[in-house]
C-alpha cells in the first residue's frame, strides 16, 4: 500500500457510456410495474443493487468500520491514548488473551491501536471525499453550463492540478505545512486541492450531454434562470457519474492517507493512523511482523470495500454495462 | 585440498572483478596471486564510503578515519586504562599545561622513503587550521596560539598563513604554544586531524592536490596500493609497508577495505565469510548476531551519548531543576535501552560517558527510574501539562522519543507530543526562531576522549555563543570548575576539577541523559585477537589470521 494509484486516476473508461445516459427510466416488467409509476433511475439501480453479493459484503464491510471509527470502545475496552495502557517491556510481544493482536514496539495493544486507526482513516476519506465532489461538481457544472470563456478558462485551470501527480503535491503540501496546522486537517487539505480535477472533468461532461435534452430546453423557455436550470435540472440528472467516482476515489483517498503517513507528513503522533502505525512497524518487520500485518490487513480491506462499493454502484447505475 | 582452496579464491576474485567491472570501475586485480598462500590474501573490513577524499586534515567522519588510521601511525594511542601512550611520539611534555614539547621517533617514513619530521605536522596542523583551505578538522586546533589569525571567522580575511603557536624547534621537535592551558591536550593528539603532511601533498597552489587525496601517502602500519577512486572503486587495497618501524601483524599482510552502501548486505556478507571484520552491524541484526557469531561479536562501550535537551534559555516552564529532576526521573532508561536498542545502548547514570577516565558508575542519582517519585516532585513544582519533545525524523530517533513520551504521559500526567524535525539543525532554528519552545533530542560523539569534552562544549556560558551549548544553560561555578581542570598541570588533577563540575550538572540537570551508544562489531572465523580502540579504529597490529 506505499504506492497506492493516485486517487484521481485517468482510468475509468465507461464514464463516458455513463454521462451519455439520459436520465429516463428504462422500463422493467416485474415488481415495479405493480406501483404504477415508472421507476426512476435510481430506485432501479437500488434494485439492482439489493441483489449483488459484492455491494452487501461491501455494505456489511463499511458499516462496521463506521461503527468502529464512531464507537471504537465498543470493539475494545483499552483506551490507546492512555499511555497507561502501553508498557515497554512488553514490547513486541505475540497475542495473548487481553491482548488479542499481541502488542506493538513500544508495548501498546496492537488491537485497540488498529481499531483507533480506523477513525482518522475514514475521517480523512470522507471528507476529502467531500471536498473534492464539492469543488468538482460545483466547477464542473458552471463550466459544463456556461460554455464558452469560462469553460475553457476552468479547464485550462484544472489541467494545471491535471498535471501535478497527486501523491507528490500532497506530499510537499503536507511537508510544508506541516506542524502549523492539525495534522488530520491539513491531510485532507492537501488530498483535497488536488483530487478534484476528475470530479469536475465528470461531472462537466455530464452536463455538456445532459444541458442540450429537451427539459432542458423547455425549462429554459419557460423562463427558469441559470441557477434554477443548473441546480434543479442539471445537477441531478448528472450525479450518477459523480457519485461513483466519489465512491471509488474514497477509497484511494484513504489509501493516499496512509502513504502520506507512512512517509511522516500525514497523521502525525500521538494520533493514531494506520499508516503511521506501519510505518512505526516497518524497521522491526523481520522481528516482529504482527505490528505491521494487521494495520496493513485493515487499510487493504477497507480499501477495497469502498472500490467495491463504488464498482457495484456503477454498474447499477450503468445499464449499458449489464 | 590446498587445489580446491586455490580454485576457490581465483573463482571468488574472478567474481569480485566482475562485480567491480559492472560497477564501472577499473580496479580488477585484487591480490589475484592469492592461490599460493594464506598471508597474501587480504584481511577484509568493511567500510561505508568516505565523505571526503583522504586526507586526514578534512575528516571528521568514521570511515575515511578508518582507512586513515591505516595508513598513518598517530602521535599518541590509547591504553586499557583509555590514557594516551605515544606512538610516533617519543614523548609530549609540558610544565605548565600551555606549551607543550613533542618530540618524535626517529625511524619514521614516510611510503615514499623521507624521513619525517616536524616540520610535517606544523605543515598539517598550519593547513587544517588556514580558514581558506576549509577543513573540516580545523576546530581542533582552536587552542593552539594563533589560530584567531588564521581563522578568523567567517566573512574575516586571515592575517597570517601559520599560526604563532607552532614552533618547529629542530627536526624531531615541535613545541606547541597554547593560547590559554588545557590539561589535556595530550589526549587530542590521537585524533586524524593530528596526523602529518609530508611536503609533496601540498601542490604549487599551496593546496592538498587530488593525487594526494586519492593515494595519500602515509607514515603507518600499511601502504594504499593504488589511487582509490571514490565513488567508483568498491575496494580499498593496502599493504603493510615494510620500513614500519612499530609493530607488524604476525601473519598476513594484505589489508582490503570493501565499500558497503547497505549495513545488511555488509553482515550477509560476513556471516558468508566474504568479509573479514564489521563494525557496522545493522540494529536489526543486533539480536540474532550473539547467537550467529557467538564469541566472535563484540559489544563494548562507545564515547558517544544521547540526551532530552532542555531549552531553558527558550522556555520559563523547565527554569525550576526539580521540573527537569521530574522529567529525568520519570524515564525508563533501562527497559529503553532494551528493548528499543535491543541492548545496543546503555542507561546512562553520567554526564560523562563508561568510555572515557572520569566516568562514576551510578553518579547521577536522578537518572534512576523512580515513577512515584517524579509524579510527586512534578506536581509538587507544578510543571507544564503539555510539553513537546522535537527530534530529527532523519536520524531514527523516533521510537525512543516515543517511548520517552510515553514515560511522562505515564507516569506524570501529562500531555505530551512529539515532534518531527526534518534535520537536527531545524529545531535549533526553531528554537532560536522562538517558533519552539519544547524539549529536544539531543547527542553529542567526543572529539578527543577527555572528560572535559562531556562539559564545556555543551554546557559552558562561553557554548553558548560559539559551541554547542543549545540550551543556553549557564552557571559561573561550573565554568570556573572547567578553567581550574584545563589549567591543572597534570591530566589527573585536571580530571578531578572535571568531576566536580560534572557533579554540578548531576544536580541541575540543564540536559537529562538517557544512553550511552554502545559499538558492536564482529569478525569472521579467519581472524582473531580483533580490538576496537578508544576511536573505534581496529589496532590492524594484533590482528592474527586464524
Amino acid at each position: 500500500m506505499s504506492n497506492p494509484t493516485p486517487p484521481v486516476g485517468p482510468g475509468l473508461p465507461d464514464t463516458q457510456t455513463l454521462v451519455t445516459e439520459p436520465t429516463r427510466a428504462p422500463e422493467r416488467e416485474g415488481k415495479k410495474a405493480k406501483t404504477g409509476k415508472p421507476a426512476s433511475l435510481w430506485t432501479d439501480a437500488w434494485y439492482d443493487l439489493r441483489r449483488r453479493p459484492m455491494f452487501i459484503l461491501s455494505v456489511i464491510i463499511i458499516f462496521v468500520l463506521l461503527v468502529m471509527s464512531f464507537w471504537p470502545s465498543l470493539f475494545t475496552s483499552i483506551d490507546p491514548f492512555n499511555a497507561r495502557s502501553c508498557d515497554l517491556s512488553t514490547a513486541r510481544q505475540g497475542p495473548s488473551p487481553g491482548h488479542l493482536f499481541g502488542r506493538d514496539n513500544l508495548g501498546c495493544d496492537l488491537y485497540a491501536r488498529t481499531i483507533y486507526g480506523a477513525r482518522n482513516s475514514i475521517i480523512i476519506g470522507v471528507f476529502t471525499t467531500i471536498v473534492t465532489t464539492l469543488i468538482g461538481s460545483l466547477l464542473g457544472i458552471i463550466a459544463g453550463y456556461k460554455g464558452g470563456a469560462v469553460d475553457a478558462v476552468s479547464s485550462r485551470f484544472t489541467e494545471i492540478f491535471f498535471a501535478i501527480p497527486a501523491i507528490l503535491g500532497a506530499l510537499l503540501i503536507a511537508a510544508t505545512f506541516r506542524g502549523r496546522a492539525n495534522s488530520i486537517l491539513l491531510v485532507i487539505v492537501a488530498l483535497g486541492v488536488l483530487g478534484w480535477p476528475m470530479t469536475y472533468r465528470i461531472m462537466r461532461a455530464a452536463v455538456i450531454t445532459a444541458k442540450s435534452q429537451d427539459f432542458v430546453v423547455a425549462a429554459r423557455a419557460l423562463g427558469a434562470g441559470a441557477g434554477r436550470i443548473m441546480f434543479r435540472h442539471l445537477l441531478p440528472n448528472s450525479l450518477a457519474p459523480v457519485i461513483v467516482v466519489a465512491t471509488i476515489n474514497l477509497g484511494g483517498f484513504i489509501a493516499a492517507e496512509a502513504a502520506l503517513s507512512f512517509l511522516g507528513v500525514g497523521v502525525l503522533s500521538p494520533d493514531i493512523s494506520w499508516g503511521l502505525m506501519i510505518a512505526d512497524a516497518r524497521n522491526r518487520f523481520l522481528e516482529a511482523p504482527l505490528p505491521l500485518v494487521f494495520p496493513a490487513a485493515f487499510l487493504c480491506v477497507t480499501v477495497l470495500a469502498f472500490i467495491m462499493m463504488g464498482d457495484a454502484v456503477r454498474d447499477a447505475l450503468d445499464p449499458k454495462l449489464r | 585440498m590446498r587445489v580446491t582452496k586455490g580454485a576457490q579464491i581465483v573463482a571468488g576474485t574472478a567474481l569480485l572483478a566482475l562485480a567491480v567491472a559492472a560497477c564501472g570501475g577499473g580496479a580488477s586485480d585484487s591480490g589475484g596471486t592469492a592461490a599460493g598462500g594464506g598471508d597474501t590474501t587480504p584481511v577484509r573490513m568493511e567500510i561505508g564510503e568516505p565523505q571526503e577524499l583522504l586526507v586526514p586534515q578534512n575528516t571528521t567522519e568514521t570511515e575515511g578515519s578508518e582507512v586513515l588510521a591505516a595508513l598513518f601511525s598517530p602521535l599518541v594511542g590509547y591504553d586499557e586504562n583509555k590514557q594516551p601512550v605515544e606512538e610516533a611520539a617519543e614523548s609530549v611534555t609540558t610544565e605548565d599545561s600551555k606549551v607543550w614539547t613533542i618530540k618524535l621517533k626517529s625511524g619514521y617514513t614516510w611510503h615514499d622513503g623521507t624521513a619525517v619530521t616536524a616540520a610535517d605536522y606544523a605543515r598539517a596542523w598550519n593547513y587544517a587550521a588556514l580558514q581558506d583551505n576549509a577543513m573540516s578538522a580545523s576546530y581542533f586546533f582552536g587552542r593552539i596560539d594563533g589560530y584567531e589569525d588564521v581563522h578568523p571567522g567567517e566573512g574575516k580575511k586571515p592575517s597570517a598563513k601559520e599560526m604563532k603557536g607552532l614552533k618547529v624547534v629542530d627536526d624531531l621537535t615541535l613545541e606547541v604554544t597554547l593560547a590559554a592551558p588545557f590539561s589535556q591536550f595530550k589526549t587530542m593528539l590521537g585524533y586524524t586531524a593530528f596526523y602529518p603532511l609530508p611536503e609533496s601533498a601540498i601542490g604549487p597552489d599551496g593546496k592538498v592536490t587530488q593525487a594526494y587525496g586519492e593515494q595519500p601517502i602515509g607514515q603507518g602500519l600499511f601502504k594504499l596500493d593504488k589511487p582509490y577512486k571514490k565513488g567508483t572503486d568498491a575496494t580499498i587495497e593496502a599493504s603493510v609497508y615494510d620500513k614500519f618501524p612499530g609493530k607488524k601483524p604476525s601473519n598476513w599482510t594484505k589489508l582490503q577495505f570493501k565499500v558497503y552502501t547497505s549495513a545488511e548486505t555488509a553482515y550477509n556478507d560476513l556471516q558468508a565469510e566474504n568479509l573479514d571484520v564489521d563494525d557496522s552491524l545493522p540494529p536489526s541484526a543486533i539480536a540474532s548476531a550473539k547467537a550467529a557469531l557467538g564469541d566472535r561479536y563484540f559489544d563494548e562501550p562507545d564515547a558517544s551519548i544521547g540526551y532530552i535537551g532542555v531549552p531553558l534559555k527558550y522556555n520559563p516552564d523547565f527554569q525550576d531543576v526539580q521540573v527537569r529532576r521530574a522529567i529525568s526521573l520519570a524515564i525508563d532508561r533501562k527497559t529503553i535501552a532494551e528493548t528499543v536498542f535491543s541492548g545496543t545502548r546503555a542507561p546512562a547514570d553520567d554526564f560523562i560517558n563508561p568510555a572515557i577516565p572520569g566516568y562514576r558508575q551510578g553518579a547521577c542519582d536522578a537518572c534512576t527510574y523512580n515513577p512515584a517519585e517524579a509524579k510527586k516532585l512534578y506536581d509538587e513544582a507544578g510543571g507544564p501539562k503539555n510539553i513537546e519533545v522535537g527530534y530529527n525524523a532523519d536520524g531514527g530517533h523516533k521510537e525512543w522519543i516515543e517511548a520517552v513520551a510515553n514515560n511522562l504521559r505515564a507516569n506524570l500526567g501529562i500531555e505530551v507530543t512529539p515532534k518531527p524535525f526534518e534535520k537536527f539543525q531545524g529545531i535549533l532554528d526553531a528554537l532560536d526562531g522562538k517558533e519552539y519552545k519544547g524539549l529536544f533530542r539531543m547527542g553529542w560523539a567526543i572529539d578527543y576522549p577527555a572528560a572535559e569534552n562531556y562539559l564545556s562544549p555543551i554546557f559552558g556560558t562561553g557554548a553558548i555563543e560559539s559551541g554547542s551549548n543549545y540550551g543556553g544553560y549557564s552557571n559561573k561555578e561550573f565554568d570556573e570548575l572547567i578553567k581550574k581542570g584545563d589549567q591543572a598541570t597534570d591530566a589527573a588533577e585536571g580530571l578531578k576539577f572535571y568531576q566536580q563540575a560534572d557533579d554540578i550538572l548531576i544536580k541541575e540537570l540543564p540536559y537529562i541523559p538517557v544512553y550511552f551508544y554502545r559499538s558492536n562489531f564482529g569478525h569472521s572465523t579467519k581472524v582473531k585477537n580483533v580490538k576496537l580502540n578508544l576511536l573505534n579504529q581496529i589496532d590492524w597490529a594484533d590482528v592474527e589470521k586464524a
